[in-house]
């Protein structure tokens, strides 16, 4: 059994897709639709074979309702690590995203905090043990 | 169920793609396809209403019949990596002429037309922009399994991911973006080619 997939819900797939893309850098893996539903995931370039994010349409009013409370409670809807945090801040911030809060050390990491412009907060990680 | 090796599409038939613009001012696409089925309307009919017949080449399973008007129907997604469940009233069944329904925020309005002794049947669905030829490609396909089910050789359906395999989908998906006067959709995307 593996985790290949997991999901964040998004209010527009297509908006989802260029953030996800052209400003976090992740490479789109999988686009189909069938019907009215699009299943679509990115991936991240350093590992194309790896774990999946689904950005998944939120269309359901039980999702939305908890999407918005743990966005409102400034909870990160997914998590993704970096070797290099305050690299990735800079790098992201000049494509335009908005940070609610720039690399911050905490015990054992390094964590930053972005809106992803689809209705949830991410966040970035940098474990200690592989700070330079 | 185990022919799917000996089954070939034939080549992209009549198709068209209108443009509206929807209540909240987007965009809104319909795809039309046009099939000629040697079998009776009323035979046709039971195969797009009855989840039996469904089952066998529909992109979606039924939880009861769509050939009641005022039904509440829950629609499944089959072939995607998950189910998706949405439910569905019928909203106009006039047999064995007019069948409308929703399947999630899509409209679906089936008409089948007596032609000697077989059906032309249309299909109206709505479908995004990126996704015409796709969608086109797919219907092709299922509606190619539907004859074989109604001339009583079924071959099992092939929906979702499994018809993308297909051989003949590429060049279906290729052959309607042509007709339609859009770029080929990239597919796979360059990241799933790459691995």
């Amino acid at each position: 059994m593996k985790i290949k997939v997991t999901s964040v819900y998004v209010d527009d797939q297509d908006k989802a897709l260029r953030f996800y893309t052209e400003v976090l850098g992740f490479a789109k893996k999988t686009d189909f639709s069938q019907g009215p539903y699009r299943w679509l995931t990115v991936a991240s370039p350093e590992e194309p074979d790896g774990t999946e994010l689904q950005l998944a349409l939120n269309n359901n009013p039980a999702a939305k309702a908890y999407q918005q409370a743990i966005f409102q409670q400034g909870q990160p809807a997914a998590m993704f690590f970096t070797d290099d945090v305050k690299g990735d801040h800079e790098r992201i911030k000049a494509r335009g995203a908005e940070f609610t809060m720039p690399p911050t050390d905490v015990t054992g990491s390094t964590i930053a905090m972005l809106k992803d412009t689809c209705g949830n907060l991410i966040q970035l990680t940098q474990l200690a043990r592989y700070s330079r | 169920m185990t022919d799917h090796e000996q089954y070939t599409p034939g080549p992209a038939s009549r198709a068209q793609v209108r443009k509206d613009r929807g209540q909240n001012g987007q965009e809104k696409w319909t795809l039309i396809l046009v099939r000629e089925l040697r079998h009776s309307p009323e035979k046709v009919w039971q195969a797009l209403t009855d989840p039996a017949h469904l089952r066998e080449w529909a992109p979606f399973d039924a939880d009861g019949s769509l050939g009641t008007v005022g039904a509440t129907v829950k629609l499944t997604t089959v072939g995607a990596p998950a189910l998706r469940v949405s439910e569905t009233r019928v909203t106009r069944a006039d047999a064995p002429k007019v069948l409308e329904y929703k399947w999630g925020g899509f409209d679906m309005r089936w008409e089948l037309e007596a032609l000697g002794g077989g059906t032309r049947l249309t299909l109206w669905t709505n479908i995004g922009r990126r996704f015409i030829s796709m969608g086109a490609a797919g219907w092709h396909i299922c509606f190619d399994v539907l004859e074989r089910l109604l001339a009583g050789e079924p071959i099992g359906r092939i929906v979702g991911p499994e018809a993308m395999k297909f051989g003949g989908w590429q060049r279906l998906n290729a052959e309607y973006a042509k007709q339609f006067g859009i770029e080929t959709p990239n597919w796979p995307p360059e990241a799933a080619q790459k691995s």
